[in-house]
C-alpha cells in the first residue's frame, strides 16, 4: 500500500507541494484545490492528507470509494453523486470539496508533492499490506 | 422535598444526579440534567450532589419514530 | 414482456431550484397520458411533496368518491427539496389517495429512490386514475424520455420477487440497477383493505433489492384495484446539482456539517447507524410506555429478548452503508441478510429482511405478546412482501387477540386459527391467509372499523367492550406507543388529518417524563407546533429522523432543545438554497399550515373533518379494564385523590375505574377545545374563514366547504 508522509522537523512551511498538486489536478494554483495541506501550529508545519486509512469505502452512500491495486482509497467519479459524506465523516479531515467540484477529493500518493518539495519533507511509503 | 420535572420528591442527605436517575429509573442516556438552572454535564453525575429543596431537571431527548 | 399497449415519448424537463414544473397522469383506464403544468400558485400555496398530492386529489375527486371509484387517485411526488444528495434524508415521497380504511385522504410517506428518480425524469408529481381490465407495469425512462405502458399478467405479485425481477429486466446491467426504482404491492393487497406500497432502491453492496414502505391507509389496495402491478422508474446521472440549487455552497456547507455531527455523535446518542428506529425498545419498555397486548400494559420482562442487543448481534448485518436515497448518513434502514424464512410459500429461501423499524418490534411482537425475534423477522418480511401495511396488521391482530382472549369471538370464528396473545405461528398463518384470501384473512384485513361491527352482528360481541379496546380513529389504526398516561399523546393521534399516525406529533415524554407541556394551553401549543413542524418535511420531501434523532453536541445548551434549533435552521438554510425562497422560521410552520388546514378541509369535504370524528377509543385514554387499573392501581388512585378531591379507599374498583373515565374523558374534550382554538378553528373542528384567510388560504373551494359547518 502507498501513502504519503510528510517529516514535521524539515517542512519549512513554503507550500510548493499544495501548489504541485492543486496544478496538477485541477490546473491551478490554489491551495483549497489541493490534496496536502499544510498547516502552520506556532512555526511548527504539519501536514493534513489521506492515511490511506479506508473508513469511508463503507460509508460511502453511492459504493464509489474503493481501493486500487497500489491499495489507495479512490473515488469513482462514475458512481460519485457528490453527496460529501465521506467529507464530514473523515476521521483526519482529509477529504476535500470544493462548491465548483461535483465529487471531493483527496490525496492518492501520486508523489508530484513529493518531487515538488525542495526540503525533501515527503516520501511516498510503500507498504506490504494491502490496507483492508 | 426537591422537585424533579416539577413534581415532587423526597430528598435525602448525600443523593447525588447519578443515584436520584437510577432511582428513578431514568435508564435513557440522552438526557440533559439541570439543577436550578444549571447544567450538569454527564461525567459529573455521581459527583454532584442535590440539595435540599433543589429544582431538577431531566429532560429526556427522546425522537420517536 | 408483455404486450406494450402504449407507449409516448416526451422531453424531461430541466429541473430549476428543485421544480420540473411538470406533472405527470396517467389514466390505466383509457391509456391517456397527459403533462400538465405545474404553476407558481401551487408552488406559493401547497410546495410540493403532500401539498401538490392534495391539491391534484381535491381536483380529481368529488365528495361521493369511494376508495375504488375510478377517479380515485394516487398521486405521488417528491418535492422541492427531494433528490438532493448533501443534507440527510432527502429521498422521501409522498403519496396520497382516498383511503379504503377511512374514506378520507391519507398521506403516507416513503423513503428509497422512487420520487427523486421521477423527479429527476423531469416530473413533480405523477397522478394515477382510473381502473385497468388487467394488470398493467408502468414504465418511465428519464434519460430516454419515454413512456411505456404494457401488460403485467405475467409477472409475480409479491415485492421481493417483482421488484427484483422488473429491476433485472429494466436495468441494461448490473451496474445500471442503482438507477431503478420499483413500486409495487403484494398478493395480500387484493384481499385487504391495508394494503401498503413498497417503493425498491437497490443495494450494490448486498446485490439485492431492498424496499421503503409507503404504508398507512391502504395504498397497496387501491393499486392493485387499479390493476396497476407495478411502477418503474429509471434515471441515470445522479449528481449533486440535479436540482439546479440557487446556493450549492451552503448546501454542500450544511451538509457536510451535518454528516460531520453524524459521525461524531450517533454513537452516544441514538446508535441509528446501528439499529435504526428500534433503539428505544428497552428504553420504551422500562418506562412502561411500550405497547403491550393490545395496549394493556407498557411493557413485559420478556422485552429483553428483543432488545436493539439481540438485533444488532444476531441479525442485522452491521458497517455498512443502509441509507434509502443517496447523501443520508443517518443511514437507519438496517436489515437482517441471510435470513432463513420457516414458514409460507418461501419457506426454507434466505431472503433479506427490511427491519426491523422500531413499528416492527411493538407492532408485530409486544402488541401481540410475542418476544420471539425470529417470528417478529418472519412477519415482518411477509408484511413486505405481502403488501400489507405492518402497523393496521399489528393493531388489529392485537385486537382480534384480545377479543379472543376475553371471550368475545372463538376460534371457530378466525377459521380454526388459535389468534392468542404470543402466538407467532397463528398470526404467520394469518399473514398467508391474507396472502391467499383465504380462511379468516380477508375478514381480519378489514381492519378494526369494520372489523368492530362484523364481530358484533356476525359472532355477538359486546360492542361497547369492542368500542373501547379496538384501537381506530377515523378508521386508521393507531401506531405503536402506550400512550394512556399522556394526554397531550391522545391528541396527538386523535386530533390528526389522516389518522392516529405519530408523524404529526409524538409527545410523550416531553408531557409525561419531562413534564414539559403541563397546561392545556402547553399541550395546545405543542399540538400546534410539531404537527405543522413535522409535516413541512412531507411538503419537501425530507425525513422527519435527520432532524431530532440526531442533535447537536450543544442543543442542550439552547432555550428549547426538544425543537433543535440549529436543525431547524439548517431546514430553513437549505429551502432556501435549493429553491432561491429565503423563507424563515415562521414561514416554514406558515407553508405547513396552508396545506393541513387544507386537509382538514377536503375531509370535511368527504363527510368527516369534524370534531364527532376526532374522538378516541377510551383504551387511548385509560385503563377499560380491572386488570388495567389494577396495574396502575397506585397511580390511578393518586390521580383520583390529587386531581378529583375523591377517595379512593371508599370506592369500588368499578367506581374508580368509572371515575377515572369521566375525568379522562373530560380532559380530552378540554384538550380539543384548546387546540382546535389554537389551530384558528371553530369549536366543532372546522377552520374558521378568518384563520384560512391569515394564512393565506382563504380560497374560494375551501370557503365554499368551511362554510356550510359554520
Amino acid at each position: 500500500m502507498k501513502i504519503l508522509t510528510h517529516k514535521q522537523e524539515i517542512c519549512t512551511g513554503c507550500r510548493a507541494c499544495e501548489l504541485a498538486c492543486s496544478q496538477a489536478f485541477f490546473r491551478t494554483d490554489d491551495r483549497l484545490k489541493s490534496s496536502i495541506r499544510i498547516n502552520n501550529n506556532f512555526n511548527t508545519f504539519h501536514a493534513i492528507m489521506c492515511t490511506q486509512c479506508g473508513e469511508c469505502i463503507n460509508m460511502c452512500t453511492a459504493n464509489a470509494i474503493y481501493r486500487d491495486k497500489n491499495g489507495v482509497v479512490r473515488i469513482d467519479r462514475k458512481l460519485c453523486v457528490g453527496c460529501l459524506g465521506c467529507v464530514g465523516f473523515c476521521s483526519e479531515l482529509s477529504m476535500f470539496y470544493s462548491d465548483d467540484l461535483l465529487v471531493p477529493f483527496k490525496c492518492v500518493a501520486c508523489g508530484i508533492c513529493v518531487k515538488a518539495c525542495p526540503e525533501d519533507a515527503l516520501e511516498i511509503l510503500v507498504s506490504q499490506s494491502k490496507g483492508d | 422535598m426537591i422537585s424533579v420535572n416539577t413534581r415532587e420528591q423526597p430528598w435525602r442527605e448525600g443523593l447525588n444526579v447519578q443515584s436520584l436517575l437510577d432511582e428513578m429509573g431514568f435508564i435513557f442516556r440522552h438526557i440533559i440534567v439541570r439543577i436550578n438552572g444549571e447544567y450538569v454535564p454527564e461525567e459529573a453525575y455521581a459527583a454532584r450532589l442535590i440539595a435540599d429543596g433543589d429544582d431538577v431537571q431531566v429532560l429526556h431527548l427522546i425522537a420517536g419514530g | 414482456m408483455g404486450k406494450i399497449l402504449k407507449q409516448i415519448r416526451y422531453t424531461p424537463a430541466k429541473i430549476e431550484r428543485g421544480y420540473s414544473n411538470k406533472s405527470l397522469y396517467i389514466n390505466v383506464g383509457d391509456l391517456r397520458i397527459e403533462e400538465k403544468e405545474v404553476t407558481d400558485f401551487m408552488k406559493e400555496k401547497f410546495v410540493g411533496g403532500k401539498g401538490f398530492d392534495l391539491w391534484y386529489l381535491w381536483n380529481a375527486v368529488t365528495p361521493e368518491t369511494r376508495w375504488d371509484s375510478p377517479e380515485n387517485e394516487i398521486v405521488m411526488s417528491v418535492g422541492p427539496l427531494g433528490g438532493i444528495t448533501q443534507y440527510s434524508g432527502a429521498g422521501k415521497t409522498l403519496v396520497c389517495a382516498i383511503s379504503p380504511l377511512t374514506g378520507i385522504p391519507i398521506d403516507s410517506n416513503a423513503g428509497g429512490y422512487f420520487g427523486p428518480l421521477l423527479k429527476f425524469a423531469g416530473w413533480d408529481a405523477l397522478e394515477l386514475q382510473g381502473k385497468a381490465e388487467k394488470d398493467l407495469i408502468i414504465f418511465i425512462d428519464g434519460n430516454e424520455g419515454l413512456i411505456s405502458i404494457e401488460e403485467g399478467e405475467e409477472y409475480p405479485e409479491d415485492s421481493h420477487l417483482l421488484a427484483e425481477e422488473l429491476t433485472t429486466r429494466f436495468a441494461g446491467s448490473e451496474e445500471d440497477k442503482v438507477h431503478v426504482s420499483v413500486v409495487s404491492s403484494g398478493s395480500a393487497a387484493k384481499h385487504v383493505l391495508m394494503g401498503m406500497l413498497n417503493f425498491s432502491f437497490y443495494d450494490p453492496r448486498r446485490k439485492t433489492v431492498r424496499f421503503k414502505q409507503a404504508a398507512r391507509g391502504g395504498l397497496g389496495t387501491i393499486m392493485r384495484d387499479k390493476r396497476i402491478k407495478a411502477l418503474v422508474v429509471k434515471f441515470k446521472g445522479i449528481k449533486p446539482n440535479l436540482n439546479n440549487p440557487a446556493d450549492i455552497a451552503t448546501l454542500n456547507r450544511i451538509g457536510v456539517k451535518y454528516h460531520k455531527e453524524m459521525h461524531d455523535l450517533d454513537e452516544k446518542q441514538n446508535g441509528m447507524r446501528k439499529i435504526g428506529t428500534a433503539n428505544t425498545i428497552l428504553v420504551m419498555n422500562k418506562y412502561d410506555l411500550l405497547p403491550t397486548r393490545n395496549f394493556q400494559t407498557g411493557g413485559d420482562p420478556d422485552a429483553v429478548k428483543v432488545s436493539p442487543e439481540v438485533f444488532i448481534t444476531q441479525y442485522l448485518t452491521q458497517g455498512l452503508h443502509d441509507g434509502c436515497w443517496y447523501g443520508c448518513t443517518m443511514s437507519c434502514a438496517k436489515a437482517a441478510d441471510h435470513f432463513k424464512l420457516l414458514t409460507g410459500p418461501y419457506a426454507g429461501q434466505c431472503v433479506t429482511v427490511d427491519g426491523p423499524e422500531y413499528e416492527c418490534v411493538a407492532g408485530l411482537g409486544s402488541n401481540l405478546g410475542i418476544f420471539d425475534p425470529q417470528a417478529i423477522l418472519e412477519q415482518n418480511f411477509y408484511c413486505d412482501t405481502y403488501g400489507i401495511d405492518l402497523i393496521s396488521y399489528a393493531t388489529t391482530v392485537a385486537f382480534i387477540m384480545e377479543c379472543y382472549q376475553r371471550g368475545q369471538i372463538s376460534q371457530e370464528d378466525m377459521g380454526g386459527l388459535d389468534l392468542c396473545f404470543g402466538n407467532a405461528a397463528a398470526s404467520l398463518e394469518l399473514l398467508h391467509q391474507m396472502s391467499r384470501g383465504e380462511g379468516f384473512g380477508p375478514l381480519a384485513g378489514l381492519g378494526i372499523r369494520r372489523l368492530k361491527k362484523e364481530f358484533v352482528e356476525r359472532f355477538g360481541a359486546d360492542p361497547r367492550l369492542l368500542e373501547d379496546i379496538g384501537m381506530e380513529n377515523k378508521g386508521l389504526e393507531y401506531s405503536e406507543y402506550l400512550h394512556k398516561e399522556s394526554l397531550a399523546q391522545q391528541g396527538g393521534f386523535a386530533l390528526t388529518n389522516k389518522g392516529p399516525q405519530h408523524d404529526e406529533a409524538w409527545l410523550i415524554f416531553m408531557d409525561m417524563v419531562n413534564n414539559q407541556i403541563p397546561t392545556f394551553e402547553d399541550k395546545a401549543y405543542a399540538l400546534f407546533y410539531y404537527p405543522m413542524f413535522r409535516t413541512w418535511f412531507g411538503l419537501c420531501g425530507l425525513c422527519k429522523l435527520p432532524w431530532n434523532d440526531i442533535v447537536p453536541a450543544d442543543n442542550y445548551k439552547t432555550e428549547t432543545p426538544a425543537k433543535v434549533p440549529e436543525h431547524v435552521q439548517n431546514y430553513v438554510d437549505i429551502f432556501g438554497a435549493v429553491t432561491g425562497k429565503i423563507i424563515d422560521k415562521d414561514e416554514l410552520i406558515r407553508q405547513s399550515e396552508r396545506v393541513y388546514n387544507f386537509q382538514r378541509v377536503f375531509n370535511l369535504r368527504m363527510g368527516s373533518g369534524l370534531r364527532k370524528h376526532d374522538k378516541a377509543p377510551y383504551r387511548s385514554l385509560g385503563p377499560v379494564t380491572a386488570e388495567e387499573y389494577l396495574s396502575r392501581q397506585e397511580r390511578y388512585d393518586k390521580q383520583l385523590r390529587e386531581l378529583q378531591g375523591l377517595d379512593p379507599e371508599a370506592m369500588s374498583l368499578d367506581e374508580k375505574i368509572a371515575a377515572t373515565r369521566a375525568w379522562r374523558e373530560k380532559q380530552f374534550e378540554l384538550l380539543t377545545d384548546a387546540v382546535y382554538k389554537r389551530r384558528g378553528w371553530t369549536h366543532n373542528g372546522v377552520p374558521k374563514p378568518e384563520h384560512l384567510k391569515e394564512i393565506g388560504m382563504d380560497l374560494p373551494m375551501l370557503l365554499e366547504v368551511v362554510e356550510k359547518h359554520l
